[in-house]
């Protein structure tokens, strides 16, 4: 559950980066954490997400693993890709097909979580807070 | 933005051009116009308003000559519309000039339909790409300088631009890199790097463009070790096409105070 404090609009200073190619998604996840008061980028394809992290810092990025576009582990070459970038950054992972091997991968690569879609947002989000309140 | 943000950026209007003032300001003398460097803005309310990220996806995408050709054809349209003295620098990835076999027809194309004398054009090489044909470079190269064309090493002392490429491109212009510039009043090795650029680019027989000036010291500091040529915000930020109009006249009408520019 959230607490009342992190519900508070506008409190928040920490940015975070959106990266799936559903749009309704997006501006969900948009809506909802700059609701919370978080500075939010979004990204619908891979290579945009990437040039954004070479020049933007964030402190978490909440990606769709399909967007990879590389099926398997292979695909979870993103999170070396943030943490190359900056290692501080807290990654979230979600994946409407990841098989239990990719999730165990995903957190050797240093994922921070690993979510199943579809997940309420509330859930992600609350994850998401709990993720930047332990940096 | 989603899968087709390079159809966005490569449709009409996806690419908006900006004019940065390229300044010659030697110490005693007054202020000359230079000319003005062509930047690129991707579309608006995207990420890639930011050339930054605009330029780093183009590059993941290895989609530097398409891109590049589209910034060109904004950028000389709307400089069409800009005094006819100026120099026009446009940036060009190494790798276009090394792979796109079209290029430089669609350069002479471009400027025949805008009107704009390719001896007026400055070329200024970006490289941040994976190996591209050398040979094909330094024949691009060749043809860009039969033109009438001058060519310009953008970020030199950074990343790709070495030494190697110095040699390879004998370019009339070293654009320095806003990190040499930004603290060299305060940074004795920075001036130090500056100083030894400046040596090197008069060995060339070429010109030093310092990028990034942000204020009176710094200006001052680059003037002492024998860079005149500048831009950056103390002079002018980059303008949109009707400013960039309007200051281009003021300029040539009254001189640098008109324009705003600092004594």
């Amino acid at each position: 559950m959230l607490s009342e404090a992190a519900r508070t609009p506008g409190s928040r200073q920490e940015k975070i980066l959106i990266v799936d190619d559903e749009e309704l998604i997006v501006v969900a996840m948009r809506k909802y954490f700059e609701g919370l008061g978080y500075f939010v980028d979004a990204a619908h394809e891979l290579e945009e997400a990437q040039a954004l992290l070479a020049h933007r810092n964030y402190d978490l990025v909440i990606a769709d693993l399909r967007l990879t576009g590389i099926g398997g582990v292979e695909g979870l070459q993103i999170v070396s890709d943030i943490h190359q970038r900056a290692a501080n950054t807290r990654v979230i992972l979600l994946s409407a097909y990841g098989t239990p091997e990719i999730e165990r991968e995903s957190y050797n690569r240093g994922a921070d979580a690993f979510l199943h879609k579809p997940k309420a947002m509330m859930e992600i989000a609350s994850v998401a807070m709990n993720l930047l309140e332990q940096r | 933005m989603s899968e087709i943000a390079l159809n966005r950026i490569l449709q009409p209007g996806g690419i908006t051009p900006v004019y940065q003032p390229v300044f010659r300001a030697a110490a005693g003398e007054a202020i000359q116009m230079h000319g003005l460097e062509c930047l690129s803005r991707g579309p608006k309310g995207t990420n890639f308003e930011s050339a930054n990220v605009l330029f780093e996806y183009v590059r993941l995408k290895r989609e530097e000559s398409l891109v590049d050709r589209a910034c060109i054809a904004a950028a000389f349209r709307g400089a069409s519309s800009l005094p006819s003295s100026l120099r026009l620098a446009v940036n060009v990835h190494a790798s276009t000039l090394g792979r796109d076999h079209g290029f430089i027809g669609f350069l002479q194309t471009t400027a025949a339909a805008t009107g704009i004398g390719l001896e007026r054009i400055t070329i200024e090489i970006v490289e941040h790409a994976p190996p591209w044909d050398g040979m094909s470079f330094l024949s691009a190269l060749e043809a860009l300088r039969e033109l009438g064309a001058e060519i310009a090493l953008d970020d030199v002392g950074l990343g790709l631009s070495n030494f190697k490429m110095l040699l390879d491109v004998q370019p009339d212009y070293l654009k320095l890199d806003r990190y040499f510039v930004e603290t060299c009043a305060e940074d004795s090795r920075r001036r130090a790097v500056i100083s030894a650029l400046q040596r090197l680019a008069s060995d060339f027989e070429a010109e030093v463009v310092a990028e990034g000036v942000t204020n009176a010291a710094e200006a001052s500091v680059l003037q002492q070790l024998g860079v005149t040529l500048m831009q950056g915000f103390y002079f002018s930020e980059p303008l949109p096409l009707e400013q960039a109009q309007e200051w281009c006249a003021g300029f040539q009408l009254a001189g640098p105070k008109a324009s705003g520019l600092r004594p």
